[in-house]
C-alpha cells in the first residue's frame, strides 16, 4: 500500500512538472516572434486553404437538383465518400475547355512577353537614370493604381470603340476612311492586359536591374564584349531573378484575368474566366466551375513551383 | 618576402601618356596634366591616398574614362578614342568583378569568346591559363565557390588569357586579409613575370606598391608628384609630401647655417644636422630635414660630436617582437619616433618608458628638402 501510495503520489508530481513544461511550451508558442508569424498563417488558412478545399470538395461532388451534394454522407452512422470525377472527365473531353485553356495560356504567355519586351528596357533605363529623378520615374509607374482597375479598363473600351476617340481622331485626319477593327478582339484583349499588368513586370525587374554591379558591366567590356554582347551576356543572365519574377507576377493573373476579356475581349477571344463565370452563373453548374477553376490552378503552379524551385537554388548559391 | 623587380634589358616604351587631365561635372579635376611613360615588361604602380586620382587614371587607361584634355599611346599608337572592348588592355578588377553565373572556366574564356577564337584554341588557352593559376580542378565551380585568394587568381587569369600588351591592376591585393596578401602578391608577381606582360597596378597600400612594381609614382591631388624606383622614392623623396606618404618620416624644419660643396649644416629648433654631401640651396634657405625610424639610433649614452643628435624621454614604445618603435619627446615638445631592431633577449638592458635617451643618427641618414 505504501509503496503504490508513494508511487501515486510520485506520479502526480511527474503531471503537475509535466503540465508546466507542456504550459510553458505552449506559452513560448505564443510568445511574440511565433505569434507574429503565425497570423499571416492563420489568415491564409482560414481564407485560402479552407476555401480551396471546398472548391476542391464541389468539384468532387454532383449537382443535384437544387444544390450540390456532399462527399461526405452518413449513412446507418457509418461515413460514406462518394468522389465524382465526371466534371473533371468532361472537361478533357470536350474540345471546347482544352482550347479555352490554351487560348488563355497563349494570350497569358503572349501579355507576359510583350511587358517583358517592353518593361525591361524600361525597368534597365529607370535603374540606371540619375538618383534623384528615380523616386518620381517609381511613382509614375505606379499612379495608375490610384485610379480604379475597372474604370481603367472602361476608359479604354470609350478609346478603342468604332465611334471612339482613336477611331474619331484617324477619321477626322483622314488617316482612316473606315473605323479600324481595334475593340473586342484579341488585339484590345491584349492592349488591356499588358497595360494593366506592366507595372508588374517593371517594379521586380527595376528592383534588380538597380542592384546590378556596373563593374560586371566594365568587365564584359573590358574582356572584349560590346554594348549588345554585354547586354545578351552579363545583364540578362544577372537579371534573370528579375524577368522570372516579373513574368510570374503577369503570367499567373493574367491567365485567370476575367473582367480585361470580358469588357475588352471579343467573342472569339476565349479566356478561362470567363468560361468559369458563365459555368457558375449562367449554368449554374457549380461542380463543374469547380473542376474548371482547380484545373486552373494547377496550370498556374506548375509555373510557380518552378520559379520557387529556382529562387531556392538562387539563396543557396548567395554566399 | 619582397620580390626583386627584374632589371629591364631593353627599355622600351610601351605606355606613353601626354598631359592628361579628366575633370568630372565640369569643376572636379580628378587627373591634372599627367604625363608618364611605361617601359616595356615593368611593373609600374601609382600609390596615392584615396581620391588621388589614381583610380581615374586607371580607368582612362582601360577606356572606361575619356581624358577631357591629352593623349595615351600604347606601343605608338593613339588609343585615346578607343573603347575599352577594341584596347588590347586588360584589366583585374578590385574584388574582381567575376562573373557571378558563370563558371571559373567560362571567366576565363569570356574575352577569348568575344574574339571569336575557334574553340580548340579556347581549350588549350583556358586549360593552360588555369594551370598557370593551379586552379585545374576548380574549372567548373561557380566564383561564390572559391576562397578569395582563389577569386584573386581566376580574376588575374582571366584578364590575362587575352594576352593583353598591358595589364591593369586595381588594388590587386585590397580584398585580402594580411596574411594571405604577403603569399599572394609573391605569387602574383610570379605570375606577372612568367607571363611578362607590362603592368599598370594601383594601390593606396606602400608596401604592396614597394614589393611589387619596379617603378613607383606617387600621386596627390591628381598629379603625380614623384616617379621612381621603390628605393628612390623611400630613400630620396623629392617633396616632404612624398616622404611622409611613403613610410614613417621624422621631420625636422630649420635654416642652412653653413653651406659648402661637400657638407651643409642645418640649424632646427632641437639639433643642428650635419649633412655628408652637398645639396642646392644657400645660407638662410628654411629647409625641412627627414630622417627615417629606423636610421636612428637610440642610448642612453651621450653620442659623441655635437651634430646628428638629440635627446628626450621615452614616452611610449609599442613593440613588435622583432623591433620596437620607441615615441620620444624632445625639448621642443616635438615627438619623434624611432625604430630599433630587438637584437638581444636581455630586457634588462632595454630601454622603457620614462627613460632619458639619446637619438642619434648618420650624416648619410638624412634627406634635406626644401619647404
Amino acid at each position: 500500500m505504501e509503496w503504490s501510495g508513494l508511487g501515486s503520489v510520485g506520479s502526480i508530481s511527474a503531471f503537475w512538472s509535466q503540465l508546466v513544461v507542456m504550459i510553458n511550451h505552449f506559452k513560448k508558442l505564443l510568445s511574440g516572434k511565433s505569434l507574429l508569424i503565425s497570423l499571416p498563417y492563420l489568415w491564409l488558412i482560414l481564407l485560402v486553404a479552407i476555401p480551396l478545399l471546398i472548391v476542391l470538395k464541389i468539384s468532387l461532388s454532383d449537382m443535384g437538383p437544387t444544390s450540390v451534394t456532399d462527399v461526405l454522407s452518413w449513412s446507418q452512422g457509418w461515413p460514406t465518400i462518394k468522389i465524382n470525377f465526371s466534371s473533371y472527365l468532361f472537361l478533357a473531353s470536350d474540345q471546347l475547355y482544352i482550347d479555352t485553356y490554351l487560348s488563355s495560356i497563349k494570350y497569358a504567355l503572349l501579355t507576359t512577353f510583350i511587358c517583358l519586351v517592353v518593361g525591361f528596357p524600361f525597368a534597365y533605363f529607370m535603374a540606371r537614370a540619375p538618383k534623384y529623378l528615380q523616386p518620381m520615374l517609381l511613382m509614375l509607374i505606379m499612379l495608375p493604381f490610384w485610379t480604379s482597375f475597372l474604370l481603367r479598363i472602361y476608359a479604354w473600351k470609350t478609346l478603342l470603340v468604332s465611334n471612339g476617340i482613336i477611331n474619331n481622331a484617324l477619321l477626322s485626319l483622314g488617316v482612316i476612311n473606315q473605323p479600324l477593327a481595334i475593340m473586342n478582339n484579341s488585339f484590345s484583349l491584349v492592349l488591356g492586359m499588358v497595360y494593366s499588368y506592366l507595372p508588374f513586370m517593371i517594379l521586380p525587374l527595376y528592383a534588380n536591374l538597380s542592384k546590378l554591379d556596373l563593374r560586371f558591366l566594365e568587365a564584359a567590356a573590358d574582356l572584349g564584349a560590346n554594348a549588345f554582347k554585354t547586354f545578351w551576356l552579363v545583364t540578362v543572365p544577372l537579371s534573370k531573378a528579375g524577368i522570372i519574377a516579373g513574368s510570374m507576377l503577369v503570367f499567373i493573373p493574367a491567365v485567370g484575368e476575367y473582367v480585361i476579356p470580358e469588357l475588352l475581349g471579343g467573342s472569339d477571344t476565349l479566356m478561362i474566366g470567363r468560361v468559369l463565370w458563365d459555368e457558375f452563373f449562367a449554368n449554374n453548374d457549380w461542380p463543374m466551375a469547380s473542376a474548371v477553376a482547380v484545373v486552373m490552378m494547377l496550370l498556374i503552379l506548375l509555373p510557380m513551383s518552378l520559379l520557387s524551385s529556382y529562387q531556392s537554388e538562387q539563396a543557396e548559391s548567395k554566399l | 618576402m619582397a620580390t626583386e623587380p627584374k632589371p629591364n634589358k631593353v627599355k622600351t616604351d610601351l605606355l606613353r601618356v601626354e598631359g592628361v587631365t579628366k575633370i568630372f561635372d565640369g569643376v572636379i579635376k580628378a587627373v591634372d596634366d599627367v604625363s608618364l611613360t611605361v617601359a616595356q615588361g615593368e611593373i609600374f604602380a601609382l600609390l596615392g591616398g584615396s581620391g588621388c586620382g589614381k583610380s581615374t587614371l586607371l580607368r582612362l587607361l582601360a577606356g572606361f574614362e575619356v581624358p577631357t584634355k591629352g593623349r595615351i599611346f600604347l606601343a605608338g599608337q593613339d588609343i585615346t578614342d578607343l573603347p575599352p572592348y577594341q584596347r588590347p588592355i586588360n584589366m583585374m578588377f578590385q574584388s574582381y568583378a567575376l562573373f557571378p553565373h558563370l563558371t571559373v572556366w567560362q571567366n576565363i574564356a569570356f574575352g577569348l569568346q568575344r574574339d571569336h577564337m575557334p574553340k580548340a584554341q579556347i581549350a588549350e588557352r583556358v586549360e593552360s591559363m588555369l594551370k598557370l593559376i593551379q586552379l585545374t580542378s576548380f574549372a567548373q565551380r561557380k566564383p561564390h565557390q572559391l576562397s578569395g585568394g582563389q577569386q584573386q587568381r581566376v580574376a588575374l587569369a582571366r584578364s590575362l588569357a587575352k594576352q593583353p600588351k598591358l595589364l591593369l591592376l586595381d588594388e590587386p591585393l585590397g580584398a585580402l586579409d594580411k596574411k594571405l596578401r604577403e603569399k599572394t602578391q609573391v605569387e602574383l608577381v610570379g605570375i606577372i613575370e612568367e607571363v611578362g606582360v607590362t603592368c599598370v597596378l594601383v594601390t593606396h597600400d606602400q608596401e604592396e606598391a614597394m614589393t611589387m612594381a619596379s617603378t613607383i609614382a606617387v600621386m596627390h591631388e591628381g598629379t603625380i608628384l614623384q616617379t621612381g624606383t621603390p628605393d628612390e622614392v623611400y630613400e630620396r623623396p623629392n617633396s616632404r609630401q612624398v616622404a611622409e606618404f611613403i613610410g614613417d618620416v621624422n621631420i625636422f624644419e630649420g635654416q642652412i647655417e653653413t653651406y659648402a660643396a661637400d657638407h651643409v649644416r642645418i640649424r632646427s629648433e632641437v639639433c643642428v644636422h650635419y649633412l655628408m654631401h652637398g645639396i642646392s640651396g644657400h645660407v638662410g634657405l628654411s629647409v625641412v630635414v627627414a630622417v627615417r625610424p629606423e636610421k636612428i639610433v637610440l642610448s642612453k649614452k651621450r653620442p659623441a660630436g655635437e651634430v646628428n643628435w638629440c635627446v628626450g624621454e621615452v614616452v611610449a614604445l609599442v613593440y613588435f617582437g622583432d623591433h620596437t618603435i620607441y615615441h620620444i619627446q624632445l625639448a621642443n615638445a616635438q615627438v619623434i619616433k624611432a625604430q630599433q631592431m630587438n637584437r638581444t633577449t636581455d630586457l634588462a638592458e632595454a630601454i622603457t618608458s620614462g627613460d632619458r635617451v639619446y637619438a642619434s643618427w648618420s650624416g648619410l641618414a638624412l634627406v634635406v628638402l626644401v619647404q
